[in-house]
């Protein structure tokens, strides 16, 4: 009796072994090297990851709770925002306090930063291979979304078919159009907000009218934000007519909720940035960072992305908007910026400050 | 509380050059001095740790712990030759006068009124004249974009009427009448102060000579508390040049720029975060801090002179207003309080349960509490949430005890200990909420032994602390000085040192006190945004902070939300402070 009792206890145990063992086996996605399996067990063992990023916590929501339903690992979700983020991994680093394992932030100029600066591990990750190059800096820094740059407008001030169709007739329109609009054009402010730089400098980069486009939005008399929403809140009441340069991706969202808001885009050029990760260099929880930064570029994590709103750069995600859908919908123009040192260009002191006064000269400030 | 009285053996002074050194005010003897001394120093540390790390930060050419940095005057060459930092310092002195300007008077006329009049409904308006400070300023700057700005509800509904709006709150006079009028309690709190002490015999003997209410008030109320009057001015001077949330959302979109969002340009201006400039502009607001700090503490000084209160509390008799008197005297205060808590609550209630407002949005057809929904679906919100009830309600009861013992500390003491106290005081109103929390955050990350702290709720706290010290400690101050002297000199005269006096004479009679200063600083504590900036993380989000961190991507359905409910916990502590605060009067 106490021996057959102990042999099937034993036996039990053996299969509750073997089964959790299978889970493991049955976790690791296909096409992953067989020492995955290592790497999610560690990454248990960790059981929490640290993740320091500038998007706001309910975009991101349904990939954090996807990615602890799957490993029941905790995530410490960080809303720093760009310059919060940058500015407490080199602090943390300095005082030899590293506590980011991820670092996801939408500037892309500082996260290359921190690349350079040597505050990244590098980290070969087995999605690579299913996000586009452009998207992919030396297994070192990765973008997770593709998000295009436009226009909103208030509806009742304007209708769709007035609006321009490329980025030369919007400059004409804001010159044809100087009595209606002036006071109510919005755009990003370059000096204050990071994203803005970005917008501006990536289509000063790229367009060699866009010092047309700055002059057009001085000689209307453009008023200048830090954020987004903050745009969109004037252009649903009324006080502006149209925002320039926004980040499109909130935009497709915002309206469908918002009455008298529309949300354009030029076909013929149609930038869009990237939410780019990391992960950190002399992270507390290594294992646990690589096994997020995988979880973000599946197809599963990308689906629980732009579920949230933000679009994937995998083209096999049919949550939301990918890569291939959003060119589509913005009419064919598609210009992801590229995660590469372009994005430096504008961090050479020299050249920001003749950017900014060449803005604030435009804007006839 | 421990108080160290030393023996009478160790006293190697003679009788006559003790007396000469210590005039008769209070023996030597038992005089909590090793007490005061400790406590002060440690105040010292807390608040000299962040102000000297700034100062040093600024004679920097990068970030303090970088290996590039070299030691040298780049950053203040910088600044002062930057034509934005002119023109940025020529607004906030602008502003800040402006501000002055209105917040003193009308601060006064109210103090006046409560005080000294038979105003209707004393009792209430004592505690809703200082609804407005307790509204942080990025709550209230938002709640009037969608009242009064260019497309508010009030705007719109003005226009229908008369065709157009007649004002435009994305202007600096805008920017100065709002935030002067949302300073007037910090005038009347102190103005008031000084005004129930006032004896009012020679108010009723100008009345029986025939002069009427105004000429009394002119002649010789406002003379008599002229003092107190200039106090206010200076520190409000300091508030305008501290004032973040007014000028971040009015000024902005039009490029109106003072200091403080000087500052906040500079970190995003170069790319990466230039410390050493933000710490230069810090520096700027120091300096222009300790000259007001100065010419206060001598002018309170020559104020003792005048010091019309016997040794018992003259009663104070109130002037009568008489039927109209009362009726203007009310139009006025009800007036201010619609303008400014009615205005821009009203604006923020209705953007919290709207999705969109303007022109030709029926708000009707908008209703919805998807905002709420939203906000709970997200658990670092729901966090912040309850951390703020935690910092405020347990933090604000701590923040009391500290604030007590820095008081005692502080109370009837004289010599270089004080006046120590008086500046160190001042000098965190003078820096932005912002940089005080970045300092902060690097002396918990960087000092060995706080490291543990950084990630817990304790950090926010103490930056809170300092931040609140200057409120805070006014608050105990005047509770304090409210115990007659001749009650602790009794004490005294019968053998008992001074802690014991303190333990068994002045705080038993504070204790009512203490429970109102606590929920006065439990709602300060609540509308703290820009200092836990820095500070906090995940689990320790704040309500305030995490509305600046929206802010970046402009989530202003779940800032309206937060700003809602935040003005709910305000009201929840003030009616707390009602119920406490009444219960100093009975």
């Amino acid at each position: 009796m106490n021996t057959t009792t102990l042999r099937s206890f034993a036996a039990a145990t053996a299969l509750l072994g073997w089964a959790s063992s299978a889970a493991i086996a049955q976790d690791i996605p296909a096409g992953y090297p067989a020492d995955y399996a290592a790497v999610i067990e560690a990454a248990k063992k960790e059981g929490t990851v640290s993740i320091y990023t500038s998007t706001d916590a309910a975009q991101s929501q349904k990939l954090q709770d996807g990615f602890t339903a799957k490993y029941g690992i905790k995530i410490a979700y960080n809303d720093l925002g760009t310059n919060g983020a940058y500015n407490q991994v080199i602090s943390e680093a300095a005082a030899s306090q590293v506590t980011a394992d991820v670092v996801w932030s939408s500037a892309m100029d500082l996260q290359m930063t921190l690349v350079k600066e040597g505050y990244a591990a590098e980290y070969a990750s087995p999605e690579a291979a299913n996000i586009p190059a452009w998207a992919n800096y030396q297994n070192i820094l990765y973008g997770t979304t593709v998000e295009p740059i436009g226009v909103i407008y208030n509806t009742k001030a304007l209708t769709e078919d007035k609006l321009p169709k490329t980025y030369a007739d919007l400059i004409t329109f804001l010159k044809d159009n100087k009595a209606e609009l002036q006071g109510k054009v919005a755009t990003f402010d370059p000096e204050k907000s990071g994203s803005g730089f970005l917008h501006h400098s990536n289509d000063a980069r790229n367009r060699s009218d866009f010092w047309d486009l700055a002059k057009a939005m001085g000689d209307d008399g453009a008023k200048i934000y830090s954020s987004s929403g903050g745009m969109k809140e004037t252009v649903v009441s009324g006080e502006n007519v149209i925002a320039i340069n926004i980040i499109g991706s909130y935009a497709l969202d915002w309206v469908k909720e918002s009455p008298n808001l529309g949300v354009h885009f030029s076909s013929d050029y149609t930038p869009a940035f990237s939410r780019l990760a990391l992960a950190t260099k002399d992270a507390p929880h290594p294992n646990a960072a690589k096994l997020f930064i995988d979880f973000m570029l599946s197809k599963e994590g990308q689906s629980l992305l732009a579920e949230g709103g933000l679009p994937s750069v995998r083209e096999d995600v049919t949550a939301g908007l990918n890569i291939k859908t959003l060119n589509e919908r913005v009419g064919g123009g598609l210009k992801p910026i590229a995660v590469d040192d372009g994005v430096l260009e504008y961090m050479d002191q020299m050249k920001r400050v003749q950017f900014m006064n060449d803005w604030k000269a435009a804007l006839g400030r | 509380m421990t108080t160290h009285a030393p023996a009478p053996a160790t006293l190697p002074m003679t009788r006559a050059a003790a007396e000469k050194k210590y005039p008769a005010k209070m023996p030597r003897h038992g005089n909590a001095s090793v007490y005061r001394i400790v406590v002060i120093g440690l105040l010292a540390i807390a608040v000299l740790a962040p102000v000297g790390l700034i100062l040093y930060q600024s004679f920097l050419s990068a970030a303090f712990f970088s290996p590039r940095a070299t030691f040298g005057l780049d950053a203040y060459r910088y600044v002062f030759t930057d034509k934005n930092f002119y023109e940025a310092l020529a607004t906030t002195t602008i502003f800040s006068f402006g501000m002055v300007a209105i917040a003193v008077p009308l601060g006064a006329l109210v103090a006046f009124l409560i005080t000294r009049t038979d105003i209707k409904g004393k009792r209430l308006l004592e505690i809703l004249v200082l609804v407005p400070m307790f509204i942080s300023s990025i709550v209230l700057a938002f709640g009037y974009t969608v009242s009064v700005g260019p497309t508010g509800f009030v705007s719109l509904f003005i226009r229908s009427l008369i065709g157009f709006v007649p004002w435009n709150i994305y202007s600096l006079p805008g920017m100065i009448l709002i935030a002067g009028l949302s300073h007037v309690p910090h005038v009347y709190l102190y103005v008031s102060a000084s005004m129930r002490n006032l004896p009012s015999d020679l108010e009723e003997a100008a009345r029986t000579t025939g002069a009427s209410i105004w000429q009394v008030s002119r002649d010789v109320t406002l003379p008599m508390v002229l003092p107190s009057l200039i106090f206010a001015a200076s520190l409000n001077i300091l508030l305008g040049f501290e004032t973040f949330g007014i000028p971040l959302v009015l000024g902005d979109p039009n490029g109106i720029m003072v200091l403080t969002t000087y500052i906040y340009k500079l970190t995003t201006l170069f790319g990466t975060p230039t410390y050493q400039l933000m710490a230069v502009v810090a520096v700027v607001l120091i300096l222009i801090t300790l000259p007001l700090v100065w010419a206060q503490r001598k002018l309170l000084r020559n104020a003792r002179k005048y010091v019309a209160m016997g040794g018992k509390g003259a009663r104070v008799a109130t002037l009568k207003l008489g039927g109209s008197g009362q009726l203007i005297a009310l139009f006025i205060i009800g007036l201010w309080l619609f303008v400014s808590v009615l205005l821009p609550i009203g604006g923020i209630a209705v953007r919290a349960f709207v999705d969109a407002w303007g022109e030709g949005v029926n708000l009707f057809d908008q209703l919805t509490l998807a905002n709420f929904d939203h906000l709970l679906e997200v658990p670092s919100l729901v966090r912040g949430i309850v951390n703020t009830v935690i910092l405020s309600v347990v933090g604000g009861a701590v923040a009391v005890g500290i604030y007590l013992m820095v008081g005692l500390a502080g109370h009837r003491n004289w010599g270089a200990s004080n006046t120590l106290l008086d500046y160190i005081v001042l000098l965190p109103r003078a820096l932005p909420g912002l940089v005080i929390g970045l300092a902060f955050f690097w002396v918990f990350l960087f000092v060995p032994f706080l490291t543990p702290l950084r990630p817990t709720l304790v950090s926010i706290f103490v930056a809170y602390v300092v931040v609140g010290l200057s409120y805070g400690l006014r608050l105990l101050q005047g509770t304090l000085l409210q115990v007659a002297p001749e009650l602790e000199e009794s004490a005294r005269t019968t053998g008992a040192t001074i802690g014991r006096t303190w333990r068994d004479v002045v705080i038993p009679i504070v204790r009512p006190g203490l429970a109102g200063a606590w929920a006065l600083i439990m709602i300060i504590f609540l509308r703290e945004y820009a200092t836990g900036v820095y500070l906090m993380g995940a689990g320790t989000e704040v309500i305030g902070s995490l509305m600046v961190s929206l802010l970046q991507t402009g989530a202003m359905n779940t800032i309206a939300a937060l700003a809602l409910i935040s003005v709910v916990l305000t009201g929840a502590g003030l009616a707390l402070a009602l119920r406490l605060g009444a219960k100093i009067h009975d």
